[in-house]
């Protein structure tokens, strides 16, 4: 009896830390199906972003005021970011485009260490301490949060995609950008919507990890492999796909951990690399993509 | 409000004559150049074929009608300069274009395709109950020209077959209301049936709907068949250009004397 609740334990532990993987692979999907980059900085993009949440925290400003300005400022830099860096090499190799987004990566991180330092900082978490029991199980209001917001997310960007003329708009940019601009469809603010849209998604992975894994420049990179090994898991092109990859990667981190002596709270962070390996193996277009066909 | 003279008279069918001007159009790609110097009009409400062998430019001069590729010289649209243009303003200024290889959005709905069409008038700024209704009339319009496309309205336009992503394709254009249809290659692909039901939809809304249409096709016979005037194309210039009935009599001419097989059967 205990061992079934010691297992649906750590089922909720999973889906809590799933659920911030999974906000991150919707933002590396969003873009991936937007521009076809996979964008390697996604996680330190979100860092940013927590930490100008964190700024306006220290200066004074209530939580959920900046909460929705942190939100704000990500989509508009997310926006900018690809109208002044990733426009440029729209078009290049694909190799190009790569190295673009690393440099990215470490020019981001650089600049968070630059400007706050590597030092850990605190950073509030908004749901209240405590949590529900039920039948033994566990369920902190954070975890149940984190989940809660992520659902939310997910909604919104339901409803966005599929019941407004700028999703229709989105997501025909998405499918053929060139007949997308034979019908009148301004292609370039699309994509610069597109990046908006993944940096606000991401940041909203960051300001949710952030209270559990500590502020600092370099909180993400894991994140960032997690959600690499759930978009790979969902299929880089559907959304759906990589919350349920994401939720997936956070049970099965968390399963192996606690139950596979060899694994353990030190080799965990090996899962999704293994998840990733076969996946790209057995079924390189992801449980919810598609199989790319070319014509010979 | 003046009284209409003579001139202006003159003017106006002027107008309406080089409804689309093309003047001393040069294009290419890179250095390659593909279009010597081309000069036609076509009138308002006509359809106008250009016709022509492999690579001779037929679809680099859709391309730089609707500004997927750049020009030089003069090509105006109503007296409205389209040159130097993106594809997304010629579009804004009522130029349709269907792409050779249709271009449908595939992951999206047959109707959600449509719906993409009218994009232009149902952005943010122009979300007004009228212009929606006009939408939805416009649907049911499109329907009407295409009744297969009014069954696949809920399927993805990625499952439908060649002919009716074609016709979504066109369908699609239709739905920008434009004042110049240009199509590539329509027939590319098609059962030879298809094709033919498909020149038939696009002579109807020529005649019902007065749209001005810029045909480009290898099969010059149904080309020739819904066409007005047509062009024949040959290594970036026009060869012979005339009312269809005349160029499908001097076609063999040219057959003969240019060695150019504008009447061939074997595309399509």
């Amino acid at each position: 009896m205990s061992a079934v609740t010691d297992l649906l334990q750590q089922v909720v532990e999973g889906l809590g830390s799933g659920a911030v993987y999974a906000s991150l692979a919707l933002a590396l999907v969003l873009i991936h199906r937007f521009t076809g980059i996979v964008n390697f900085a996604q996680g330190e993009l979100a860092m940013l972003s927590t930490y100008v949440a964190w700024q306006l925290v220290a200066s004074g400003m209530p939580y959920w005021l900046a909460l929705p300005a942190t939100l704000a400022v990500s989509f508009a830099g997310g926006m900018l970011l690809e109208r002044i860096v990733i426009r440029p090499v729209q078009g290049a190799p694909e190799l190009t485009v790569v190295i673009v987004t690393v440099g990215l990566f470490i020019f981001v991180n650089a600049l968070a260490g630059l400007i706050w330092s590597f030092t850990v900082k605190d950073f509030p978490q908004p749901f209240p301490d405590g949590g529900l029991d039920v039948s033994g199980v566990r369920m902190d209001w954070s975890t149940l949060g984190i989940i809660g917001v992520v659902a939310v997310v997910m909604g919104l960007l339901y409803l966005l995609f599929q019941h407004t003329s700028i999703g229709l708009v989105m997501r025909a940019v998405a499918c053929n950008p060139a007949s997308a601009r034979l019908s009148g469809i301004r292609v370039g603010w699309v994509l610069m919507l597109g990046w908006g849209l993944a940096a606000t998604v991401g940041a909203v992975s960051g300001v949710l990890v952030a209270p559990v894994l500590f502020l600092e420049p370099n909180m993400m990179g894991g994140v960032l492999i997690y959600a690499f090994a759930a978009a790979t898991l969902g299929g880089f092109d559907s959304p759906v796909g990589a919350v349920v990859g994401g939720l997936f990667v956070g049970v099965a981190e968390t399963l192996t951990g606690a139950y596979v002596d060899v694994i353990g709270a030190d080799l965990k962070v090996g899962v999704p690399l293994v998840i990733i390996l076969a996946v790209l193996l057995v079924r390189p277009q992801g449980l919810f993509g598609r199989a790319a066909v070319e014509r010979a | 409000m003046s009284e209409p003279t003579t001139g202006s008279t003159e003017a106006a069918a002027g107008a309406e004559r080089d409804f689309l001007k093309v003047s001393d159009l040069y294009a290419g790609y890179g250095q390659a150049r593909v279009l010597q110097g081309l000069d036609f009009s076509v009138a308002r409400g006509e359809v106008c074929a250009i016709l022509g062998p492999n690579g001779a430019g037929k679809t680099t001069t859709l391309r730089a009608l609707c500004g997927m590729v750049r020009g030089r010289g003069s090509v105006t649209l109503n007296g409205t300069e389209l040159l130097g243009r993106s594809p997304e303003q010629a579009a804004r200024l009522g130029v349709a274009h269907v792409p050779e290889g249709r271009g449908t959005f595939n992951d999206l709905t047959v109707e959600e395709n449509l719906r993409i069409g009218a994009h232009l008038r149902t952005g943010p700024r122009r979300r007004g109950r009228t212009e929606r209704a006009a939408v939805v009339a416009d649907l049911e319009r499109i329907y009407d020209y295409f009744p297969k496309l009014r069954q696949r309205s809920r399927q993805a336009a990625g499952s439908l077959s060649g002919g009716e992503q074609q016709m979504l394709a066109v369908g699609r254009a239709l739905m920008l209301r434009p004042s110049l249809l240009l199509l590539d290659e329509p027939s590319l692909g098609l059962a030879p049936l298809v094709t033919r039901e498909l020149f038939e939809i696009v002579r109807a809304v020529n005649e019902e709907e007065r749209t001005t249409v810029v045909v480009v096709e290898q099969n010059a016979q149904l080309a020739l068949d819904i066409a007005h005037r047509a062009h024949v194309l040959e290594a970036g210039r026009l060869v012979l250009s005339g009312p269809a009935g005349q160029i499908r009599e001097d076609g063999q001419v040219a057959e003969v004397y240019l060695g150019v097989s504008v009447l061939s059967r074997k595309a399509g």
